[in-house]
């Protein structure tokens, strides 16, 4: 149907039922409608429907809808403001919830202190880093994971399973507990924290190697380095190439190769030359691993309280906004603290090996002269310099000296001048 | 009677009877907007206390270049997306009665809220939006950050795939 023959569309007509036309084009509307049956039809269908979705009631609200909004609006007198910290049940609870942390820190700091026997070693849990493919970071991320010792013998196989169907059990016990339950986060708390606390399988030892050489063949250098970084299963993290004239070239590069192919790569690498300079490092940041990690789960528990809190529905605005701005500012920590953790674990993970290259200089025979051509046309070019230099030259001798040479040309002529008549006038009289 | 956009600049001048007075006057439809929309009755309450908490919070940023009517339903769709995502991410979206166990009686909301939870969401939240919330397709659009045409062209499909819904329900009803 045409607009000629149909004036109105039917998605015309629900402005016009839901009263959003001006007057002139409703009155248009309404022309049309009481020729057109089926637009009629339409907009009776249209009000029958929202009689029909009018049938559709909620209840109201609660009375008390507005308690916890308004709680927020009441402002408090001074002496209960100076006092209110000793029966606010969220007071106590902050206090005990520092307290706790506080107690959790002394006592993975004492765990620290004491050295690990063997058996802990066997029997616990043990901590690994998978490494998989992301975008964040130079092309790595790692994500910890604590996984039960299964390849450590079938009867500490068993003990692992058995630790992890207490942890379940335990989770199933907490789940059943009402939501706001303290005991159960607590325990939680206690779990992360042990989890946590574990100090890593080995040593974390950063590894740092420098080496410098000189080559002959400055390409195959280059492109053996990449090479090397590929077979290694690392990565390039800077390269540097520089190469200017009457001197040989020069190569900078970081190459970050994973730590137990560190010698492999160096042995490598040394093939490229001969070397000239070598160093290697290391620093050992398994305290400040497992320090960093404690910190970080503690602050993961922090969260976690907070965030059960702020689930409580506290019946003061004040309260929810100094809730919400701790939770803000732990995430903020755990997410720092998250990045140095990574950041020593890919360290750790990943030595670096900054590996310098110079080309060894060979003089070169100077190409053939070029054509006469070019030789005349240069000669000319020079020529016309040469002109144009001398002009200038003579341009600037008259005036840097002409003024002074007029000035002592006005003094002396005079003079001469004077003499030559005194000398005629003498010769005359003799 | 003062306008909300008067009572909510009197509200930002230090006056608190004159939120008071807005939370009366929308008390009901805020929550009506969450209650429709979600299964749980508590959880409607808790969103519209959210929503009018979020409004105190933001009083400061409030400029009378927005109507307050498009400035609240747009905090509380936020509000409610917020919460839809929660919910799926938690798993517990709790699914309306399937199609075979619908409400057939016209004489309960039931009736409606089945068939409108066969719509796509976007046209159902336009037709919702005019039809509970009575926004005018100047504030849907406003509120959906969608062009006006789009509001209009989807409030009409919406209008007539319920239509054809309820119909069906409705022979569905008679034959059972």
């Amino acid at each position: 149907m045409s607009r000629k023959e149909h004036p109105v569309w039917e998605e015309e007509l629900m402005p016009y039922v839901d009263g959003q036309l001006d007057a002139e084009a409703a009155s248009n509307i309404e022309e049309h409608l009481e020729e057109c049956q089926q637009c009629s039809k339409r907009v009776a269908d249209t009000r029958r429907l929202s009689q029909q979705m009018a049938t559709w009631q909620v209840e109201d609200p609660s009375e008390n809808m507005g308690a916890r909004v308004f709680g927020s609006a009441a402002p408090k007198d001074r002496s209960s403001r100076r006092w209110g910290w000793f029966t606010n049940r969220q007071s106590w609870m902050y206090g005990v919830a520092g307290a706790t942390a506080a107690l959790a820190l002394i006592a993975a700091g004492i765990s620290l202190l004491r050295p690990p026997t063997r058996d802990e070693g066997t029997s616990s849990a043990t901590m690994s880093w998978a490494k998989t493919t992301d975008n964040s970071g130079p092309g790595v991320a790692y994500h910890y994971e604590v996984q039960a010792p299964s390849q450590q013998g079938q009867g500490q196989g068993q003990q692992g399973s058995l630790g992890r169907q207490q942890t379940e059990q335990a989770k199933q016990q907490r789940q059943q507990r009402p939501p706001g339950d303290l005991a159960a986060l607590f325990e939680f708390e206690q779990d992360q924290n042990l989890n946590a606390a574990r100090p890593p399988a080995g040593p974390m030892v950063i590894r740092t190697a420098n080496l410098r050489i000189l080559t002959k063949e400055f390409d195959s250098a280059r492109a053996r380095i990449q090479a090397i970084v590929q077979q290694a299963q690392g990565y390039l993290d800077q390269m540097t190439v520089r190469g200017e004239t009457g001197l040989g070239r020069y190569l900078s590069a970081t190459l970050r190769l994973p730590s137990d192919r560190l010698d492999s790569g160096l042995t490598e690498l040394r093939k490229l030359g001969k070397v000239l300079e070598e160093s290697q490092g290391s620093s050992d940041v398994t305290s400040q691993y497992v320090d960093l990690q404690a910190r970080l789960n503690n602050a993961r528990s922090t969260e976690q309280r907070l965030l059960a809190l702020q689930r409580e529905r506290t019946d003061k605005l004040i309260d929810v906004v100094s809730v919400e701005r701790e939770i803000s500012r732990v995430r903020e920590e755990i997410e720092r603290m998250e990045a140095q953790r990574k950041d020593v674990f890919s360290k750790t993970q990943y030595a670096t090996i900054i590996v310098e290259v110079s080309e060894e200089y060979r003089a070169e025979i100077q190409p053939s002269a070029p054509a006469s051509g070019t030789q005349l046309r240069n000669a000319l070019i020079d020529g016309y310099h040469g002109a144009l230099g001398s002009v200038l030259a003579l341009a600037m001798l008259i005036l840097r000296y002409g003024p002074a040479l007029l000035l002592w040309l006005a003094v002396l002529l005079p003079v001469a001048f004077l003499i030559r008549r005194r000398l005629r006038s003498l010769i005359r009289a003799n | 009677m003062k306008s909300d956009e008067q009572l909510m600049l009197e509200y930002q001048g230090g006056s608190k009877p004159a939120f008071a007075e807005l939370f009366e006057r929308y008390r009901s439809p805020v929550y009506g907007f969450f209650r429709r929309r979600l299964n749980n009755a508590a959880r409607a309450e808790e969103l519209a206390q959210e929503t009018f908490i979020v409004i105190l919070r933001g009083s400061e940023q409030y400029e009378p270049t927005a109507r307050f009517r498009t400035y609240m339903y747009a905090i509380a769709l936020k509000q409610l997306w917020t919460e839809r995502r929660k919910e799926v991410r938690e798993h517990r979206l709790v699914k309306l009665p399937q199609e075979d166990k619908f409400e057939t009686d016209p004489a309960t909301g039931l009736w409606i809220r089945g068939a409108l939870e066969q719509l796509d969401p976007d046209y159902r939240e336009v037709l919702m939006l005019r039809e509970y919330e009575q926004l005018s397709y100047d504030e849907i659009a406003e509120v959906l950050a969608v062009p006006i045409n789009t509001v209009r062209s989807r409030l009409s499909r919406a209008r007539g795939e319920l239509k054809a819904l309820l119909e069906s329900q409705s022979a569905k009803g008679v034959s059972q």
